[in-house]
């Protein structure tokens, strides 16, 4: 029963550009994807503003999986800021991701304004790999 | 209604890329390396222009042979898609001599090119304005160097276009109150046309060179890591497509003669008169119905079609609208990063992330903790956060969108629960 009661409150939390997907048209009041429900987003400016502590605060405070969505590669709307957060969460750029997190837990995606469908689809897949993580565990 | 407008052509730009995404994947797409496409091409510029230099002989007498040298190849149409050459005419020039001219002929129009898609895609993406406009306003300055410095490769040939080029120019800049009749003479090195005229063409085209080099600099002076090279794929594909041009339509010189001799061969269906150049320029002989290049040569249209005065208005407009067009509609800026002294202890990584070079980091006082602490530049801030995101110990933060605000967010998510 337990274990039915913690699958239904499954969250994951995104932190989403505001210049990328069409986020604004995608979520209810409660910030959370019409899509997908178990899916709650943060709209930032930019993606190059998360930190990766950031990310890690949703797993350790009860999120199953955190994922950040940034513009497609070569198109930030600030130029780097998608860059500077691939390179965060790759660990090739301080503020680094710290070794002890589960980088399975952590998604990227880089997507344009056009791109919703694409995007559920790669979330989609996101999710279902985490899913198989708790699988193994 | 400008700010729709704006929307919409984003909306347009990005579908139209979104397209090609599938086809080349985010990281080769080649639109997405506009801003970097004219540079490297202009790298083709600079290397067949130094192997062209060797040869040229800026004289009124030598100009026009000298590049028929390099050339070597006196084309004069085409038969049955295949070009045709005359032999008798051959010379002994430079091995490719016409390809590495074409390379520098067909570069010229990929760099105008290029240069007229980035500015167009940076500007309907509305990435143009408020903060940007340095790197816009040098663009303007880049795009009038680049027009110069094709317009005065043309003149080098000194061919019957060349010397149009030039009455023209003297005509346009003549009709320029005060100071037009000492800018026509400045233009042609003296009162009339002589050897120094060529000279100080020369002079403007390699001088403009230079000068692009400059304008770079200042292009990029507030852009961290700006993108100076296209994907290695787009790099191979641009390389191809100007050896492909330059290969199969070397720019070559075509005499009166030669075209007189084979006027009246039903073979040739097609001369090559859209690459090549005229025939030699003879001064007082003037060839009004002139070929224009589209990419360099439309001031010359204007003066041509509307006299000097429209011509002057009209580009006097255009160069006043994208003066402009970085400065409205101005943006709310209320939300541009602070610095929390007590927290920076320099270690300067939100200046290191800074996409627009807007955080300096200078010393701090003598006597204090640390030795550096970061200061924004609020005049070049984009308002983005990525300095945000780059700092570890909370010092730097966008007043409207704070670390503390996104993390209660994130709680208050995980509280909801599904």
């Amino acid at each position: 029963m337990t274990d039915t009661v913690e699958k239904k409150n499954k969250v994951i939390v995104g932190f989403v550009c505001q210049r990328s997907i069409p986020i604004q048209d995608m979520i209810d009041e409660h910030k959370a994807l019409l899509d997908d429900p178990e899916v709650k987003v943060v709209i930032l400016p930019c993606s190059g503003m998360v930190k990766p502590t950031q990310m890690e605060m949703a797993l350790t405070k009860g999120a199953d999986a955190t994922f950040v969505c940034g513009c497609a590669i070569g198109d930030c709307h600030y130029r780097t800021g998608n860059l500077m957060i691939r390179a965060r969460l790759e660990g090739e750029r301080n503020p680094k991701l710290r070794k002890t997190t589960d980088k399975r837990k952590v998604g990227m995606f880089f997507f344009t304004m056009k791109d919703k469908a694409p995007f559920l689809e790669a979330l989609k897949g996101f999710k279902d790999s985490v899913a198989a993580i708790g699988g193994e565990n | 209604m400008y700010r729709k407008f704006l929307k919409t052509t984003k909306s347009l730009t990005v579908s139209l890329e979104k397209g090609l995404n599938a086809l080349t994947t985010q990281e080769h797409n080649p639109l997405y390396f506009h801003g970097a496409l004219p540079l490297y091409i202009f790298w083709f510029l600079i290397f067949s222009g130094i192997m062209l230099w060797m040869y040229y002989i800026p004289t009124l007498e030598r100009a026009w042979s000298s590049v028929n040298y390099i050339t070597s190849l006196p084309v004069l149409g085409q038969v049955d898609g295949k070009w045709v050459t005359d032999a008798t005419n051959a010379s002994t020039g430079i091995p490719y001599g016409a390809v590495v001219r074409g390379v520098h002929r067909w570069g010229a129009a990929g760099m105008m090119i290029a240069t007229v898609l980035h500015m167009l895609r940076v500007y309907f993406t509305d990435r143009h304005r408020s903060w940007r406009w340095l790197p816009w306003i040098s663009g303007v300055g880049l795009l009038a160097v680049l027009l110069f410095v094709g317009v005065t490769g043309y003149l080098l040939v000194w061919d019957n276009r060349a010397y149009a080029l030039v009455v023209f120019t003297q005509e346009f800049l003549r009709s320029l109150p005060l100071v037009g009749g000492a800018l026509a003479d400045f233009f042609v090195a003296g009162g009339q046309i002589t050897d120094y005229t060529l000279t100080r063409f020369f002079f403007f085209h390699i001088a403009g060179a230079t000068l692009i080099f400059v304008l770079i600099w200042v292009h990029f002076i507030r852009l961290k890591y700006p993108a100076v090279t296209p994907s290695r794929a787009t790099n191979f594909l641009t390389f191809g497509f100007i050896l492909a041009a330059a290969g199969s339509y070397p720019a070559v010189n075509v005499t009166k003669e030669l075209l007189e001799k084979y006027a009246s061969d039903s073979r040739i269906t097609q001369y090559s008169d859209y690459i090549a150049s005229d025939a030699p320029a003879h001064i007082g002989t003037l060839v009004t119905n002139i070929r224009y290049d589209a990419w360099y040569m439309f001031p010359y249209y204007l003066i041509d079609k509307l006299g000097a005065g429209w011509a002057w208005a009209v580009l006097g407009i255009a160069v006043a609208l994208l003066l402009v067009a970085p400065f409205y509609p101005k943006d709310i800026r209320d939300n541009i990063a602070v610095v929390t002294e007590a927290k920076c202890t320099g270690c300067t990584f939100c200046s290191l992330d800074c996409p627009f070079e807007a955080i300096d980091m200078v010393e701090r006082t003598p006597g204090s903790k640390f030795k550096l602490i970061a200061v924004v530049n609020e005049a070049r801030c984009s308002q983005c956060g990525v300095c945000v995101g780059a700092c570890p110990f909370l010092a730097i933060e966008l007043p409207n969108t704070h670390s503390k605000t996104i993390e209660a967010d994130v709680m208050a998510l995980l509280d909801q629960g599904a």
